[in-house]
């Protein structure tokens, strides 16, 4: 191997190019960008500003950003809703006024300030929601014309009530706890800051509620049409904000014992700012709390930084406009190319090096010589069928296959020309396997396993299976399910081909070579699904071995097949049985004399061969050219092979020129036929075997007689 | 009881200060060095914009660094909440005095508590609040009014139609209220003078232009217009000449005294000013922080008032000097940084 | 803004319905006026509604320029900031001993970059406009006041006296800013009716996408959109300067900006495009005049003038409301 070679596979091996690509794809990528913002500003102004980062100034600074926060994250939600709420300066000095007022001129007890903001809060969140919800008015200036009217109701109260808050004796411990005290050396309105945000988080993610606001501020019309009560719930995220406001009303009240005209004002401009800064969309659907919070730190941070700096009047705001304007603009540029950039990034092929294979050409003496004979099949819903990847029969000859549409179809014995739909799964149904009880198991594309009852119930079985722990992406998920097969004891062990694309990206993942394929158990005793083997490039056909204690499966990039066995006394070992076949595995399932059929989605071909020893080439390739252009395993021409146990080849079916079935992915003999199905065929075929057992049926081969 | 003691110390020292040392060991150069030496004086303004608050930083600046002690500015710029955490923040750095311009009765009164609990002497400066702090420097808002009020019966005469108007600034600041106040308090004694009307400018030139362009309208006969702010009152005159009336109606107001107030004066634009005098508050104020950090008195210790002596300046009272210049302190700290 | 594809009413719909907002408006500003003259002493005087008219066409002219922008579904909010420290600078040049037509060709320089920037934000980078504006707005203000400015006030230099005697220039007893805003609103008339651009405007109000796809070229038209609206806000403060001998950047923290909005949105111009006309701000502009007037003449302190102003318009906003229902079908996404 030339050094340059030996260099490249060390350094796709070992530098983790597919995490990048992992990273973007995951929504709280979205947080990189204020996170970055943040992460400058306070390094930057730490830097710059002596004694910052001592427990003194950052327990003041929290203390502020503690009733800022609460404010942000009300207009957050607002926001999140479509809308904005520019009032949340008023109802803030309206809402502290309540609170001094019920401490100071009524004296009162704490507890029932904190109700007064808060309902004064929730009554002008109220007011607006009224307006916008069920008026339907428009929220930026309804907001700013509530802004005003409730600024001057508080101002005219100020004027009329100043003088008996100030002239009042009233002083209470507990007031002064909540403006001046530490809860574990936390500022009280940080730590309530702390419980709304958590509040609002689960609130927004977890709960119906929240969930309609992002429903609603994501596409209003949707949301409507599909019975979202919309006014209702955009009168609910106006309360919500005006609730927030009412808190942080309370906290600054008690903080600074009073209110002043100042109270509050220019508050929505800095808190639109922090929202936006945090990268909250404008018109709603696209942001967090999380999100919220990170702008208000920044716009605090800089606000209070510059001042503390001693810069002059306007630096602050100069400093903020383009901070603004630069969050949008990233925050623009990257809702729009995100995914294009991702789909630049995502794919990071590795090296891959695929020994020579011996030649499958017709005359080449190999045993992998493909010859014509399938194209001698008769041919089975012709023109009917879209991808019928797997084949199954049931006891009573009836054909199971799946359909692109997400339907599994049966044909009627014994002619096979009238078909029904069996069942419907929604997603693309592929690896197929009956049970002891006559249960059909359904491997679904980017679902999961069903199982599908002779009554045409469908169940689904499985969806996750344990998450690794350094994963980036949730392979918890199953993204694509290929095959399946049954242990004796009911177990079910099947195959997720890939973790890093879903099932109609199969060619992504055959272009990066990476192994991320695993094989499954699904245990119906527990109902658990666990991680059995991982790390296999492309996992696809699996098969029970005679013995019911092992498996064989097949790793379709890697041109292997490999033999595991869960029970017995080589129970965890793995053995690779044949190696270095000139076409790509698919399904394997077993044969009438006790060997097995495998089916090859396609054939090696050399330049595919050198290209997965230049990572980079194909990574360039996926990036630079239309996908039209690229380089792909060659899938014009597969073929079935039969093999027995120990990787000697006795049969090999082909298509020559590929007109009756280019590509197959199945094969399932019964009663002396092999059916044979591909997932981008529009065909079964059906083919006559010479010298097979006329009576044997896969079913019985595996449930005995009875069944 | 306590602010005369304190005042009479305060003389006291300012006064042995001066007297020459003869033949003893005098300890007055080492107690004045030592009182700000490395010791630090945070100004929190409204707004570094104001004309006020760039004369506090240049005289106040000046004398403390004169005295060794190190001049911080911090410039809210007219917010209040950013006002509270500049004096969070500046509590939190510890610096020997902090001097604020309190925006409202209310709003940072808890803070000078804290900041005296800390060991910081707090001086408010030009707005009262309701908290008594170390110190207050500033105007008499009540006072200013009542010279406003004076210099417009003057100027409008015995035998004018002694009808006079008001531009207020708005119904909430403190200082429109007093000005107010003082206003009624003269007319008390002038009853046959009266306020035909007494719209608010909102502190806007604009609006003020716009109001004053009603009155006027309004009440052609007014012979004279109480302005509470000279920010406002160009906008006021701005209305008095758009209806020809300079000279006719009598305009009165109040300013920091910067130069440009005087060329307002010396222009016409206005015709009776009540100026702050910043140089002579400024030194209050310096005098004042001096004062305390060599008495050995603690913050909150002390509570003392000093109201600036304010008089009404007309063209006829200008003079070289008259005014204070931003400019000129300007090119004086340019030359002192040399 | 830019983006997404929109679905426009029944066009004959939107012009009735537009019709009836500013219908509604006209008749309370009448019924106001007649109110105010039966009950108001000196009201209906003609030195008072001089005075009337006189008080609103600053607002007027900034809000000819907001319309123009709000038609073409865009908004500004950095009018009062570029308005303000263009101005301020302008004077500041003018201290330093410029002359006026090399500190009015400097100034003017900026304020066609600011405005383009403006333009370039919500076209080019695809920007919202509330947000492009509101960024360029307080960066404007800022540089400004804390690079170039030393206070918040300026002063006009004495020497420049003919530039003084502007803010007292009459013509038949009528100041000359009267003239200036009916000016600016006759010449935006011509150009929103009869100049391509004016068309565009309209089109790309009304249906953003289409007006895309009909190769209407957006972007050009909306950075001249925004450069348009700085110059008026240019324009208004020099009127503002000439009458005030002076600019003072606090304005920037007033109700200004807000008052702009209202007049624009209170005279049927629907905020979200490509309905109304300049007919409408003068609607607007007078209602809100009249308003303001009987106010004053009533001595109604300045809190409760806000109060009833405010209340006004949230009552026009209801009506518009019940008018002109807006329809979770036909809402769009962003569309605030």
């Amino acid at each position: 191997m030339a050094l340059s070679e030996s260099l490249a596979r060390l350094r796709y091996k070992y530098i983790p190019d597919h995490l990048i690509g992992e990273i973007l794809s995951k929504r709280w990528a979205d947080n990189l960008v204020p996170l970055l913002f943040l992460l400058l500003t306070v390094a930057g102004l730490g830097s710059f500003i002596p004694n910052f980062f001592t427990i003194q100034s950052l327990s003041d600074a929290s203390r502020q950003l503690g009733e800022f926060s609460i404010v942000v994250i009300g207009l957050t939600i607002v926001m999140l809703g479509g809308g904005i709420d520019l009032s949340v300066g008023a109802i803030f000095g309206l809402t502290a006024f309540a609170a001094v007022s019920v401490v100071y001129i009524f004296a009162m007890p704490i507890w029932l300030a904190f109700l007064a903001a808060v309902g004064v809060g929730a009554l002008a969140g109220a007011f607006n929601g009224f307006l916008i919800g069920y008026l339907r008015l428009r929220a930026f200036l309804t907001t700013l014309v509530t802004f005003i009217i409730l600024r001057a109701i508080f101002d005219i109260l100020v004027v009329d009530h100043a003088a008996e808050i100030q002239l009042s004796d009233v002083s209470s411990p507990t007031w002064d706890f909540i403006g001046d005290g530490t809860i574990l050396n936390l500022p009280v309105s940080f730590v309530a800051a702390i419980v709304v945000a958590i509040i609002a988080h689960i609130f927004l993610t977890r709960l119906r509620p929240g969930w309609h606001i992002l429903a609603v501020g994501g596409s209003r019309r949707s949301a409507y049409n599909a019975g979202i009560a919309v006014r209702r719930t955009i009168f609910m995220s106006y309360v919500i904000s005006g609730v927030c406001c009412g808190i942080a009303g309370f906290l600054i009240a008690a903080r600074l014992s009073g209110v002043g005209p100042g109270t509050g004002a220019g508050l929505e401009i800095m808190a639109l700012t922090a929202a936006v800064v945090g990268g909250n969309s404008l018109g709603g659907g696209r942001g967090s709390i999380a999100k919220g919070l990170m702008g208000a730190v920044v716009v605090l941070v800089l606000t209070n930084g510059l001042i503390r700096l001693g810069f002059n009047s306007g630096a602050n705001q100069m400093v903020l406009g383009v901070v603004l304007a630069l969050a949008v603009i990233l925050d623009v540029r990257w809702l729009k190319n995100r995914h294009k950039m991702l789909a630049k990034v995502y794919v990071a092929p590795i090296y891959a090096k695929m020994d020579a294979s011996r030649s499958a050409a017709p005359d080449s003496g190999s045993p992998y010589a493909l010859n014509d004979r399938l194209a001698n099949t008769e041919f089975i819903g012709l023109g009917e069928l879209e991808g019928p990847e797997d084949v199954i029969l049931d006891n009573d000859d009836h054909l199971y296959c799946g359909t692109r549409h997400g339907d599994v179809v049966r044909y009627f014995a014994p002619d096979y020309k009238r078909h029904e739909v069996f069942a419907h799964t929604g997603g693309f149904p592929l690896g197929l396997a009956f049970d002891r009880d006559g249960a059909l198991k359904v491997c679904v594309g980017a679902m999961g396993l069903y199982s599908i009852t002779p009554d045409k119930e469908v169940s689904r079985l499985s969806a996750e299976t344990n998450r690794s722990r350094l994963s980036v992406i949730d392979d918890a998920r199953l993204r694509d399910p290929n095959d399946c097969d049954i242990a004796p004891d009911g177990r079910i062990f099947f195959t997720d081909s890939t973790t890093r694309y879903d099932a109609h990206d199969w060619a992504l993942d055959s272009i990066e070579a990476r192994p991320t394929g695993r094989i499954l158990c699904y245990d119906p005793r527990t109902g658990k699904t666990r991680t059995v083997l991982d790390r296999l490039t492309y996992a696809n056909g699996v098969c029970m071995a005679h013995d019911g204690q092992s498996f064989f499966f097949a790793e379709s990039w890697a041109c292997r097949v490999s033999r595991y066995w869960f029970d017995g006394p080589k129970a965890g070992t793995v053995e690779i049985v044949i190696k270095d076949m000139p076409g790509y595995p698919d399904n394997i399932n077993r044969a009438s004399d006790g060997r097995y059929w495998m089916a090859w989605l396609g054939m090696r071909t050399p330049s595919f061969d050198i290209a997965l020893r230049k990572p980079g080439m194909r990574r360039r390739m996926t990036r630079r050219l239309p996908q039209d252009d690229w380089l792909f395993p060659n899938i014009n021409q597969g073929g079935v092979v039969k093999f027995d146990e120990n990787g000697e080849i006795s049969d090999v079916l082909g298509n020559l020129g590929g007109l009756s079935h280019p590509m197959v992915t199945s094969m399932r003999e019964h009663k002396g036929y092999l059916y044979v199905g591909g997932i981008l065929n529009n065909r079964i075929g059906r083919y006559k075997l010479d010298g097979a057992d006329p009576a044997w049926t896969s079913n019985r081969s595996y449930w005995g007689a009875k069944s | 009881m306590a602010k005369w003691k304190t005042l009479a110390a305060a003389a006291g020292v300012l006064i042995l200060g001066a007297v020459p040392a003869l033949g003893r060991e005098d300890p007055g150069p080492a107690a004045y060095k030592q009182a700000l030496d490395g010791k630090t004086v945070i100004l929190v303004p409204m707004a570094m914009g104001e004309d006020l608050a760039q004369g506090w930083a240049h005289y106040i600046g000046t004398a403390v660094k004169e005295a060794g002690g190190k001049f911080e500015v911090r410039d809210p710029n007219w917010n209040t909440e950013a006002g509270a955490q500049a004096i969070t923040d500046a509590i939190g750095s510890k610096p020997a005095a902090i001097v604020v311009q309190t925006p409202d009765l209310q709003s940072y009164s808890k803070l000078y508590k804290r900041a005296q609990q800390a060991g910081i002497f707090v001086i408010q400066v030009d707005n009262p609040s309701n908290y008594a702090s170390d110190a207050f420097v500033g105007s008499n808002w009540e006072t200013l009014g009542e010279l406003e009020t004076k210099a417009v019966i003057a100027g409008c005469g015995p035998n004018s139609s002694k009808k006079i108007g008001l531009i207020q600034g708005d119904q909430v600041n403190a200082s429109s209220l007093d000005q107010y106040k003082g206003v009624q308090n003269v007319l008390k004694d002038h009853p046959d003078f009266q306020i035909v009307a007494a719209p608010d400018s909102n502190w806007d030139a604009t609006t003020a232009r716009n109001v004053a362009a009603t009155l006027i309208q309004q009440h052609p006969d007014v012979c004279g217009i109480v302005d509470f702010w000279d920010q406002t009152a160009q906008g006021t005159a701005a209305a008095i000449r758009a209806a020809g009336k300079t000279g006719k109606i009598f305009l009165a107001t109040t300013g920091g005294g910067e130069a440009a107030d005087c060329k307002l004066l010396e222009s016409g634009t206005i015709d009776a000013l009540v100026a702050t005098d910043v140089p002579n508050q400024s030194r209050d104020v310096s005098t004042l922080i001096k004062f305390l950090l060599q008495s050995g008195l603690k913050p909150g210790d002390a509570k003392t008032w000093l109201y600036t002596p304010e008089k009404i300046t007309t063209k006829a009272d200008l003079k070289p000097g008259t005014c204070w210049s931003i400019e000129e302190n300007k090119a004086a700290e340019a030359a002192a940084a040399k | 803004m830019p983006s997404g594809g929109s679905l426009t009413q029944d066009p004959c719909m939107n012009i009735r319905s537009h019709i009836r907002q500013e219908t509604v408006v006209l008749l309370l500003a009448v019924a106001i006026f007649i109110a105010s003259s039966i009950f108001l002493n000196g009201f209906i005087e003609a030195s008072n509604i001089v005075t009337l008219v006189r008080g609103v066409a600053l607002l007027g002219i900034l809000a000819i320029g907001m319309g123009i922008v709000v038609i073409g579904r865009g908004i500004d909010l950095s009018v009062v900031s570029i308005l303000a420290i263009s101005v301020a600078c302008m004077l500041q040049l003018l201290n330093m001993s410029y002359s006026l037509p090399s500190a009015l060709a400097i100034t003017l320089a900026g304020v066609i970059v600011m405005g383009g920037i403006n333009g370039f934000l919500v076209a080019y980078a695809e920007v919202p406009a509330i947000f492009a504006t509101l960024a360029s707005g307080t960066f404007v203000y800022g540089i400004g006041r804390s690079q170039w400015l030393s206070g918040d006030v300026v002063y006009m230099p004495d020497n420049q006296t003919g530039f003084m005697a502007m803010g007292e220039l009459k013509f038949l007893g009528i100041p000359a800013e009267i003239y200036f805003f009916l000016g600016i609103a006759f010449l935006a008339f011509l150009a929103l009716r009869f100049t391509r651009p004016g068309r565009f405007i309209y089109f790309m109000g009304d249906n953003f996408a289409a007006a895309r796809n009909m190769g209407i070229p957006v972007r050009p038209v909306i950075v001249l959109q925004y450069i348009v609206s700085a110059l008026i806000a240019f324009v208004a403060g020099v009127i503002m300067a000439a009458s005030l001998h002076s600019m003072n950047t606090r304005i920037v923290n007033s109700t200004l900006l807000y008052d702009i909005i209202l007049v624009v949105v209170i005279g049927g111009i629907g905020l979200s495009g490509g309905k109304g006309g300049i007919r409408n701000v003068i609607v607007g502009t007078l209602l809100i005049g009249i308003l303001l007037n009987a106010m004053t003449i009533l001595d109604i302190p300045d809190l409760y003038q806000k109060l009833i102003k405010a209340s006004f318009l949230l009552v026009a906003l209801i009506a518009d409301g019940f008018i002109n229902p807006r329809d979770e079908q036909t809402d769009q996404a962003g569309d605030i």
